[in-house]
């Protein structure tokens, strides 16, 4: 049981991760980027190839970090900007059938260059586990639970202490009142893509360090936008939370019903919990 | 008049689609028109939620599916096809109805990710619980002919025509195209938008269902896992955005390219299609929203104004 716990609490941190990524693109400019998933899964290879070559799979991490960046910001340029000036549910319709689209093209060429095979990052220390008050905890799993602390402190100190940030919140509240202030819209959300983005790298060598395909990515944007759901859409703080709240439910439902039904466990869950609470879990009261 | 006129094309059209497997002999032929009957099926069926509703749907893949899985059960268990195919309607309208309609009550994106979820999440579950192929019987492949497959695809794409047409043609088409434009407004004049959205999407669901009942019965073997695909989402929505969103015309065109295209490419170029179809896609969307519809439209618009303004 509480093996299952610490199982469940680390598979968490990696749902929020992903979930961190799409709140914050969601919650600044309303955009759903369906793509994400696969860009993690592009991220995941990256760093197999890394590992090939003798990189440690977490040093690989600010390599791939900014590559997806650079990635990111070209994908705004191309595709993503050309919805700025959309009203908000135009817009998230839109952004999210770009992002089916991409999605398509990214799974498919991953999958022509890569082949279908599920493939893992194995560094020798990928077995290790540590004894906390009787429990096993894998090494992996704890150095990706730091690290997700790690990357929303500085996302927060991002957000709250630089000019960015508030030109970040400026432009997520009006985008037109803030350029009439004299933001720069286009560069604010130019800079938010590329960091969610790029944000991907982190999950992708947590993912890569388990299993993963050229067609997993929808899987993993699965979680990650359940987890969104769940911490109220956008609301970036709350994706811990949420995402661990979820990782906890799968555990259980594994260890109750086995792992045949986790996935269905995790639905009727999220239906759940948007019919008793329809702002998600820590949505916050919006006064009407 | 002109309604009677297009009935009757329509009449004559359809009755010429059901002589034809007597003229041709080619199975390839056959099997083609099958599938355009199919993706037609599907396609239409995405529009009346997808296009005249506003509401993208990401989950028709487990709509699909579900009307397979379902079918392809009743059938291998002696129910008779047309029965089986109604059940598995039936099932699918269930489906979505049961996971849909909560997200149907919601603002903003909930409704095409909470469809995506579903999708997701039925595409591993199936593959899970059944990880092995469904084969036909020996009696049954004995008496396999594809005429049966190819009317029964015909006659469930016409009942999604009919259904479609009917419904956009009436008042509660009229309701779907007001939520479509303007949610709130819709609501002020009065329109029950959550009763409309819902009927939208049980009627999707039930002809989705169809459809997939069409793939159970036209398939020898597959894994139950490949018609719960999510490829199975996209093709819709790509074979109507070809076409032209919320036309009854649009899904018709659409699909009849996508299957050209199709054939064109996924031989000679194999998984590459693939990308050039989510290429395709996504400037679509981004540059012709509209679709082929609008596209001779605006080029009519272009020929005028040129017209007009002169050498």
């Amino acid at each position: 049981m509480g093996q299952t716990l610490v199982y469940g609490i680390l598979n968490g941190t990696v749902y929020a991760m992903i979930a961190l990524g799409i709140a914050l693109v969601f919650g600044i400019m309303k955009y759903l980027n369906l793509a994400y998933g696969s860009l993690i899964i592009i991220g995941a290879y990256g760093s197999l190839f890394l590992f090939r070559m003798g990189v440690d799979p977490f040093a690989s991490i600010p390599v791939i970090l900014v590559t997806l960046f650079l990635g990111g910001a070209i994908l705004y340029k191309l595709f993503f900007s050309r919805l700025i000036e959309f009203p908000e549910g135009e817009k998230i319709k839109n952004s999210l059938l770009i992002g089916f689209g991409l999605m398509n093209v990214f799974d498919n060429l991953a999958f022509i260059i890569w082949t279908g095979n599920e493939r893992s990052l194995t560094p020798s220390y990928s077995g290790v586990t540590f004894e906390i008050l009787g429990l096993r905890v894998p090494l992996i799993g704890l150095i990706g639970g730091l690290l997700a602390f790690f990357l929303i402190s500085i996302l927060h100190l991002l957000l709250s202490r630089t000019y960015f940030g508030t030109s970040v919140m400026a432009v997520s509240q009006d985008h037109e009142a803030a350029g009439l202030m004299g933001v720069n819209v286009n560069r604010t959300y130019l800079i938010s893509f590329a960091i969610s983005v790029g944000l991907a790298s982190i999950p992708s060598v947590l993912i890569g360090l388990q299993s993963f395909s050229a067609t997993s990515g929808m899987q993993w944007f699965n979680k990650g936008i359940v987890v969104v759901m769940l911490s109220g859409m956008g609301n970036i703080y709350a994706v811990f939370p949420a995402g661990l709240f979820l990782g906890i439910i799968e555990a259980l439902s594994i260890f109750l019903f086995g792992a045949t039904y986790r996935e269905v466990t995790g639905l009727v869950v999220f239906v759940l919990v948007l019919i008793l609470f329809p702002r998600g879990l820590l949505g916050k009261r919006v006064e009407s | 008049m002109k309604d009677l006129r297009k009935i009757g094309m329509a009449v004559c059209l359809i009755g010429l689609l059901a002589l034809l497997p007597f003229a041709i002999r080619s199975e390839y032929l056959i099997n083609l028109l099958l599938m355009f009957f199919l993706y037609f099926t599907i396609a239409q069926s995405w529009n009346l939620l997808g296009g005249f509703t506003g509401q993208v749907s990401l989950g028709h893949s487990a709509f699909f599916g579900m009307g397979d899985l379902i079918t392809r059960l009743l059938w291998i268990g002696k129910v008779p096809i047309l029965l089986a195919s109604f059940a598995g309607g039936v099932s699918s309208m269930l489906l979505a109805g049961i996971v849909g309609i909560p997200f149907l009550r919601m603002k903003r994106a909930y409704f095409p990710i909470g469809t995506l979820a579903l999708a997701v999440i039925a595409q591993i579950t199936i593959g899970n619980i059944l990880p092995l192929p469904t084969y036909l019987p020996g009696e049954y492949m004995r008496e396999y002919r594809l005429f049966s497959r190819y009317y029964l695809a015909l006659s469930v794409a016409i009942v999604t025509l009919l259904v479609v047409w009917r419904t956009v043609s009436s008042r509660t088409g009229l309701a779907l195209i007001a939520i479509r434009n303007d949610e709130a407004a819709a609501e002020a004049m009065g329109i029950k938008t959550y009763k409309y959205k819902v009927k939208a999407l049980l009627i999707s669901g039930f002809l989705t269902g169809l459809g997939g009942s069409v793939f159970a019965y036209h398939q020898v073997s597959y894994y139950h896992e490949a018609s719960f695909n999510l490829s199975w989402s996209f093709l819709p929505t790509l074979a109507t955005f070809i076409g032209g969103l919320g036309t009854i015309i649009g899904p018709i065109l659409g699909s009849a390219c996508f299957l050209a295209l199709n054939e064109l490419f996924a031989i000679t170029l194999g998984q590459i299609h693939l990308v050039i179809f989510g290429f395709s896609f996504v400037l679509i969307v981004l540059f012709l929203p509209g679709g082929l519809m609008s596209l001779s439209k605006q080029i009519k618009f272009a020929l005028k104004t040129r017209l007009l303004k002169g050498p």
